[in-house]
């Protein structure tokens, strides 16, 4: 099972998921509860949404585990629970799962700011993914998914934490801003330098998600290729978010502007393709058709 | 040194995030008895503007931009007991600003407030995770003329929306501006919901404050 995600995508190109947190929302997740709760609070809610996403093409599921640090919960007191709430969320991954489906154990940055420019050290963050770890690999994942971070030190810190308790591939994400001198994170990460040092540490796959279109998404998938021998991932957002007047939020991209440039990241060099977020199944299915006719063709 | 070449430091020292240059400068302006607001606006503003240029280029990143407010405020803890009361008065203006209910990221709000700290107003800070009402209470008790608002989910900027309601119910609305910040904010929003001022980062909110406070 473990290589076999990575053989696929010796295959083929593989096709991850959309957002979990925006549908969540849309089936009634109230302010202020961490989505991670409803785990083991509407486990029938987030098993369905998985569901979803495979029905409607997925081959691999991330876990509705992103802010499940004990650093990210500690927020909403819960920081005790890391362990249940992110076991529980593989399980529910693993149930909705048909056969040859895989889970991604999702991982997000912990919100704290390493020294010097935060409080945090890299062994508090270590810690903190270790946990989050064990209940994930507990739980039944096929790989790891240390996604949207925003410095490259916290995802070394994200890789570092899981090997101590997991030798499950590591896939790692980060969220890089468009400058015209390249794709940067929030720290002023440089997406081939984030991916070379990746690779060194041991991640199984790199990439970038969140905040870039798709057509942004097809450059930095050109700026990561020469970088890293490893397959690369990229899960674009469908545009900017634009809040209405009544509160609600859109996604600037529609689905069929989202989908003109996903041949174009596909060409670039992914190996991994998904959505981000404002994408959902609707997304998913129509990403599923193009990657359907590249493998065809 | 002549004032021009102070100036000339205080702005590189402010670009270099170099807080012992920054202070020692602040130090000697007082020293040699200055104009301390012209000192804030042509000595180390011109600094921040530079530093927001950089950040929007992709040459300054948020470490860079951390260090640099941190340099505007070892420079103002020097400054700002040397202006005294009746300047910072005469300068600057109160302002409450927060990160609202239900959103508890701070580190862009944080950056906001010193820089607006920086840029000569009395600066209430009511944290993160602020219910909407505090807003209302604590500007009504120190008399301020600006309230800011920061959210960095879209699930939470609707408060932002709220806020201008509960003002309008409270019969409020008129006395106070508001200005709404965070990253799914835009100009667009800040129209829609009736916002009075929109700042895409740090040193704009700068400009922004100053201009709703009439001092642009």
């Amino acid at each position: 099972m473990r290589a076999a995600l990575l053989d696929l995508a010796r295959t083929r190109t593989v096709l991850l998921d959309g957002a979990l947190g925006t549908e969540l929302l849309a089936r009634g997740l109230p302010p202020g509860v961490p989505p991670e709760l409803w785990n083991v609070e509407r486990p029938e809610v987030v098993r369905g949404i998985h569901a979803a996403y495979f029905e409607a093409g997925s081959d691999a599921v991330s876990t509705n585990s992103f802010g499940g640090t004990p650093l990210k919960l500690a927020a909403y007191g819960l920081e005790a629970r890391s362990y249940e709430l992110n076991r529980a969320a593989a399980r529910l991954a693993r149930e909705a799962a048909p056969a040859g489906g895989f889970v991604a154990g999702s991982i997000g940055p912990t919100g704290k700011f390493l020294r010097p420019q935060g409080a945090a050290t890299e062994e508090d963050l270590v810690a903190a993914f270790a946990e989050q770890a064990r209940g994930l690999a507990d739980g039944g994942i096929d790989a790891f998914l240390v996604e949207t971070q925003y410095d490259l030190r916290e995802a070394l810190a994200a890789l570092r934490g899981v090997r101590v308790v997991s030798g499950l591939p590591v896939f790692v994400t980060l969220t890089f801003n468009a400058f015209p001198r390249g794709y940067f994170t929030l720290m002023g990460d440089a997406a081939s330098q984030a991916a070379s040092a990746l690779e060194k540490a041991g991640a199984a796959a790199v990439g970038a998600n969140c905040t870039l279109t798709t057509e942004q998404m097809a450059g930095c998938v050109r700026a990561l290729r020469p970088a890293t021998a490893l397959p690369i991932i990229a899960q674009a957002n469908a545009g900017r978010p634009e809040p209405g007047p009544d509160g609600t939020v859109r996604y600037s991209q529609t689905v069929e502007d989202f989908l003109r440039f996903v041949p174009e990241i596909i060409e670039a060099g992914a190996a991994f393709v998904g959505g981000c977020c404002g994408t959902d199944p609707a997304h998913i299915r129509a990403m599923a058709q193009i990657i359907h006719k590249e493998g065809k063709s | 040194m002549n004032k021009a070449e102070i100036f000339r430091q205080m702005s590189e020292a402010i670009v270099a995030g170099d807080r012992e240059a920054s202070r020692r400068l602040a130090e000697e302006a007082v020293r040699s008895g200055f104009d301390l607001p012209e000192v804030i606006e042509q000595g180390y503003v011109p600094g921040l503007q530079r530093v927001g240029e950089l950040w929007e280029k992709g040459e300054y990143f948020l470490p860079e931009l951390i260090l640099s407010a941190e340099a505007m405020k070892s420079a103002m803890a020097v400054l700002e007991p040397a202006l005294g009361r009746r300047t910072t008065s005469a300068m600057g203006g109160k302002l409450v600003i927060g990160t609202v209910e239900g959103d508890i990221h701070d580190i862009g709000k944080n950056l906001v407030a010193s820089m607006l700290q920086a840029g000569g107003f009395e600066v209430f800070d009511l944290g993160a995770d602020v219910k909407l009402e505090r807003f209302v209470a604590k500007a009504e008790e120190v008399g301020a003329q600006l309230i800011c608002l920061s959210a960095l989910l879209t699930t939470t900027m609707a408060a932002q929306k709220r806020f201008i309601e509960l003002l309008k119910d409270r019969g409020l609305r008129g006395k106070y501006k508001v200005l709404v910040g965070g990253a799914p904010a835009s100009r667009k929003w800040a129209d829609e919901i009736g916002a009075d001022g929109y700042a895409e980062n740090a040193v704009a909110a700068v400009k922004v404050a100053k201009s709703l406070a009439g001092r642009a």
